[in-house]
């Protein structure tokens, strides 16, 4: 019953866009309340949806669009879940964003925006074919653009929203090329007349008739699509700098929600990355360089936004190597990735929301003009106190299970195929987790304040949703886990979806059969198995030596202000001076140069010349309309005339 | 008499009752009740409902009309267009003196566009042509200024030659094959007549070549737009523009496709000049309904493509999965017709909108009086700005899809060269609408923000959401017109 009302997900938060764009200027507080309304009822509806399926059922509902494309919507255990997710989270930051953005000029624009992106998030994951959903994903990285470009008059957050979109272009330039691809491989197969090309169930179905090598071309294709929406290496440079949006947005958009598509994608797909020889390897390489790569940037970070950009940059990468070692254990992959997204957007949404509830009080983003903050903001470090945890995976918090998991994992892939490299990656990043988060906790909460700043806690309207989430952040993952993994992880079984009939197509060992069985298989020591919760302790209790109130050692004794391995942190690994300073603005801004000059010279002038001749004909055509009906007569007889030589020439000769 | 048999006509004849019926009110009421404006709405709703319900198939009055999938397409399109002008009249026209015999008149001429499209008869065809220009030649000085009656005139002076080239084809092919209808026509053997069937040739295309305004028999068009009051110009361009592609598909591509060896290269022709110079005109004008008249003619010369591709195609000839291509082809220029109709009555009322808040009064219809609509009169900017861009073809409007049907059909019969030629055109189409757009957008506001008529309004935003509706959900759209196609073709 719930499942008839499923477009409404949708479009009850794209209603909450017009009204709220139209009308939200004559209601309070922009109109925010209608934007939190529709998203819970969407959450309603998908709680309904899950009473209503679970565990079994998938919800399909699908019509025709045209040719051999349609729109649908389809509710699998992992969409569902993303469902859930979102519009639960969502409703949570725009409850807050009812407080945080009280007073700002551009309110109802930022509802107006919030509802739309909530929408097109949405509609996202429940697309049931990849065309529908790369519509949404373009939706919303255009709602990415205008939120974090929300500040359009301070001229890093128009050019933080530039680089944003930009960026993310180029994976979705590939994500585009990848469908195409894909759709003219199985154009080719001659399916019946009425199969929608591009529906998930029936990519499913017919990869084991499509060539592994457009196979293998096709996945990396979409994963640089999902590598510039989730800010994977090298595309990752756009995120830190998102976060001149909101904090809101930071929250919603560049860490619960949005950067996750990518992820979800991949998951989506993993049948056709598990089939596709080499699809897996690079996920996971992507996934496990950039975890570790962008956890040491965050060590040397000031602006406590950036630090949690860094940290969710990270914890995707997580998620992706969750999915490349998924070539060992198969679909399990899966269920492990998404607990990780899933409790990820939980306490990464919780600490932005924390950060932003510091913001607004002390008025600055650097770490170093805080401290002290907890002394009179009790909630605020108490509830970021339990998201740290989670991120450093405390054992017994949500973040624990899913990151214990996905590095128990990452062995058993080293194990049976003898590269441990994603391991590694894994196990030193989650170190540097905990470390840089409880760095971030202490140099914001504790000591002596630095600065001169308002000493308030935030309107509860605030604080609110921080308790929630900090109750998700620390009892979810024990109780929900089992479940989970056993849900999501079956949820190709429901497309009858052969892993061992890929298997050999993607050149993946085959030693355990059934669900779970690879635990039986690979007896991992007992040190891998305690190695995760030492690393996230261990990380924790350095942070503590370094820089609480109790500190033991001082930091500038190991590091100098001048360290090369510091400044190069500091510096971003000089991605800035790379990406946009070298290769932007030198060699493309180099190669444009040329290119204008050639345009200017050659193309302009050629197209100016033809564009000159054609309006100046025009004009002299325009001066034969004179008005004057006796000139109308002469180019009557004109036409006749030709006509008449014309069809005379046809029936002669035969034109 | 079995009234049940002429049901499939029941809308002809509603209408031609409610004409009747608008001007004794009128006239008892001395033109002062709105009564006119709601009556002919109403009937005008009624026909589109039977219209699209009729059973087709059906042959009546010996042989001279014809209800099938063809013929309903182009009444539907022809009432579509009569009903959005109607809602934009009712504010301007209606309870005024003379209201009455405005609605009058413009269910007459909808009845008359309506017989054209059924005809299969000579005659027939004719006489609906006669009823249509007849009373848009009324129409057209309805407001009785200089520049109403000039365009009137010329308008006149112009139908009545065309008139009179169509009779005397039509009288030609008679006298070689001794009817009137076309199917007798067609199943004659008029390569015989050579060389007379050659001057029945001419003077067929030239007098439709007029009514669908190709270049170079066009000159009447643009005065005309101009000139006419601006919901008149609506109905011309959109609607009974459409009733000469009509009955030009009916009579050349049934009745004389036996010569389409003949003809086809002219329509060739014809199709690359029209687009090409009402493309290259329309960027040299500065008062906007000239702009959407030359507008009306390129898109008259890519509807044209669809009789160029009828007359390469051989039988065999496939499309896309396997359709064939004569009915592709003929679909897709009937997708144009609806598309080009909807889009641009919705142009040409956003221009009466903008004549009658006009600074400029000597020319109410120049570009300055656009400047800053967007702020001015932000509905009708909009609705105007998507119509610009529809009629440029931009994704995902109605536009779009009628273009791009007849130009893929144009590369699937082999004419590769057109379709280029055809693209490139719309290229620069986009000049002018654009530059449209740029003034409603970028310019300071010409005038005070003002309240927008209602009924205007309410057209504007019908023909919005068809222009959308057909673009994003094109499919059974496509699915009709190719059964229309299906129908006409033997």
């Amino acid at each position: 019953m719930y499942a008839d009302y499923a477009y409404l997900i949708v479009g009850l938060p794209v209603l909450a866009f017009i009204l709220t764009i139209f009308f939200g200027w004559h209601l309070p507080r922009g109109g925010g309340f209608l934007t939190v309304l529709a998203t819970f009822i969407g959450f309603i509806i998908s709680a309904g949806i899950f009473l209503e399926t679970f565990p079994e059922k998938v919800v399909h509902q699908s019509m025709h669009w045209f040719a051999t494309l349609n729109v649908g919507i389809l509710i699998d255990p992992l969409a569902l879940v993303m469902l859930l997710m979102v519009t639960f989270v969502c409703t949570l930051i725009h409850t807050y964003a009812l407080g945080y953005m009280n007073g700002d000029p551009g309110m109802a624009r930022y509802f107006a925006e919030a509802g739309l992106f909530t929408a097109a998030m949405l509609g996202l994951v429940y697309s049931d074919n990849l065309l529908q959903l790369f519509i949404f994903w373009e939706l919303v990285g255009l709602c990415s653009y205008l939120l974090i470009g929300f500040w359009y008059r301070k001229p890093s957050a128009a050019s933080a929203a530039k680089k944003a979109f930009l960026t993310t272009r180029v994976g979705d330039v590939m994500f585009l090329a990848g469908i195409i691809l894909l759709y003219n491989n199985m154009a080719k197969l001659g399916l019946p007349e009425g199969t929608y090309l591009l529906q998930f169930p029936v990519i499913y179905e017919n990869l084991t008739k499509i060539d592994p090598t457009q196979l293998t071309l096709v996945s990396l294709l979409l994963l640089g699509g999902a590598a510039g929406k989730s800010g994977q290496f090298p595309l990752d440079i756009w995120l830190p700098d998102a976060m001149e949006g909101p904090t809101t947005v930071s929250a919603m958009i560049h860490a619960a929600t949005m950067v996750t598509a990518g992820v979800y994608l991949v998951a989506r797909m993993f049948p056709l990355f598990y089939a596709a020889p080499y699809g897996l390897l690079a996920v996971a390489y992507v996934g496990g360089f950039t975890a570790l790569y962008a956890a040491t940037m965050g060590l040397a970070a000031f602006d406590i936004k950036r630090v949690l950009a860094f940290s969710t940059v990270s914890q995707l990468g997580y998620m992706m190597l969750a999915l490349g070692v998924g070539s060992v254990v198969g679909a399990a992959a899966v269920g492990v990735s998404m607990f990780h997204l899933i409790g990820h957007s939980f306490f990464k949404a919780l600490l932005f929301l924390c950060a932003g509830s510091v913001i607004h009080a002390v008025a600055t983003n650097d770490l170093r003009e805080m401290g002290a903050v907890g002394r009179y903001m009790r909630w605020t470090a108490g509830t970021m106190a339990i998201g740290g945890l989670a991120l450093a995976g405390f054992p017994g918090t949500t973040g624990f299970f899913s990151k214990d998991e996905i590095l128990v994992t990452a062995w058993e892939y080293g194990a049976v195929t003898h590269d441990y490299l994603p391991y590694i990656f894994g196990i030193v990043g989650a170190l540097l987790t905990a470390f840089y988060t409880f760095r971030m906790w202490f140099l914001t909460f504790t000591g002596e304040p630095r600065s001169d700043y308002h000493k308030h806690e935030s309107p509860w309207i605030m604080v609110g949703p921080l308790v929630i989430l900090a109750l998700f952040a620390l009892f979810f993952g024990m109780p929900a886990q089992e479940g989970f993994y056993e849900t999501v992880g079956n949820n190709f079984a429901h497309y009858g979806v052969d892993f061992e009939e890929l298997a050999p197509i993607g050149g993946h060992v085959v030693e355990h059969g059934g669900e779970h069985g690879e635990e039986a298989a690979v007896h991992e020591p007992f040190i891998i198995k305690i190695l995760p919760i030492l690393v996230g302790v261990g990380g924790i209790l350095l942070a503590l030596l370094f820089y609480s109130p109790w500190r033991k050692l001082d930091i500038r004794k190991f590091v100098g202000e001048k360290d090369l391995l510091r400044t190069i942190l500091v510096k971003r690994y000089y991605q800035h001076e790379i990406f946009t300073a070298w290769f932007a603005e030198t060699v493309v801004y180099g190669i444009s140069l040329i290119a204008n000059i050639f345009d200017i010279r050659i193309v302009d002038g050629v197209l100016n010349k033809i564009s000159e001749t054609t309006l100046g004909f025009a004009n002299s055509i325009r001066r034969a309309q004179t008005g004057v009906i006796q000139n109308y007569i002469t180019a009557l007889v004109f036409g006749i005339v030709v006509l008449v030589i014309v069809i005379k020439l046809a029936m002669e000769v035969g034109l | 008499m079995d009234l049940g048999h002429y049901a499939p006509l029941g809308a002809e004849a509603l209408l031609t009752a409610v004409s009747l019926l608008v001007v004794l009110v009128g006239l008892f009421t001395k033109g002062r009740s709105s009564l006119p404006g709601y009556l002919s709405l109403a009937a005008l709703i009624v026909a589109m409902w039977m219209v699209l319900t009729a059973q087709t198939g059906t042959v009546f009055f010996y042989d001279s009309l014809r209800v099938d999938g063809f013929s309903q397409f182009f009444k539907a399109v022809f009432i579509l267009v009569s009903l959005l002008v109607v809602i934009a009249s009712l504010t301007r026209y209606n309870g005024r003196p003379g209201g009455d015999e405005y609605f009058a008149l413009l269910l007459m001429a909808t009845v008359g566009m309506m017989v054209v499209a059924s005809a299969i008869d000579l005659v027939s065809l004719f006489i609906g042509f006669e009823l249509a220009s007849l009373s848009t030649y009324a129409m057209a000085g309805f407001d009785r200024t200089k520049k109403n009656l000039e365009a009137a005139m010329k308008y006149f002076l112009y139908g009545a030659a065309s008139s009179a080239f169509m009779l005397f084809g039509f009288s030609m092919l008679y006298g070689m094959t001794g009817s009137t209808r076309i199917a007798d026509i067609a199943g004659a053997s008029l390569a015989a007549f050579n060389p007379a069937i050659l001057i029945a040739l001419i003077f067929v295309v030239v007098g439709f070549a007029f009514k669908m305004a190709l270049v170079p028999f066009h000159m009447w068009a643009p005065d005309t737009y101009e000139g006419a009051p601006a919901l008149v110009s609506a109905l011309l361009a959109a609607g009974s523009k459409k009733m000469g592609f009509a009955a030009a598909f009916r009579v050349i591509l049934i009745a004389l496709l036996a010569l389409k060896l003949e003809w086809y290269m002219a329509f060739a022709i014809l199709a690359a000049v029209t687009m090409t110079i009402g493309n290259l005109v329309a960027c040299w004008q500065n008062n906007v309904r000239r702009i959407l008249a030359y507008s009306s003619i390129a898109q008259a010369g890519y509807i044209s493509i669809a009789f160029v591709v009828l007359g390469v195609a051989s039988e065999g000839m496939t499309g896309p999965n396997n359709l064939p291509l004569d009915q592709y082809a003929l679909a897709g220029g009937l997708l144009l017709v609806l598309g080009h109709a909807i889009m641009k009555t919705g142009a040409f009322i956003s221009t009466a909108q903008v004549a009658s808040i006009a600074k400029n009064t000597e020319d109410p219809d120049d570009i300055s009086n656009y400047a800053g609509l967007g702020r001015r009169a932000p509905i009708t900017a909009f609705c105007m700005t998507i119509f610009m861009f529809a009629l440029a073809g931009i994704p995902p409007t109605a536009g779009y899809f009628g273009k791009f049907v007849v130009f893929g059909s144009a590369i699937y019969g082999g004419l590769v060269w057109l379709a280029v030629l055809a693209i490139l055109n719309s290229a620069l189409s986009l000049y002018y609408y654009l530059r449209i757009i740029s003034y409603m957008y970028l310019r300071e506001p010409a005038g005070p923000k003002i309240s927008e008529s209602k009924g205007y309004v309410l057209s504007l935003l019908l023909a919005l959401i068809a222009t959308f509706w057909i673009g994003v959900l094109p499919d059974g759209f496509f699915n009709w017109a190719m059964q229309a196609a299906a129908a006409l073709l033997p």
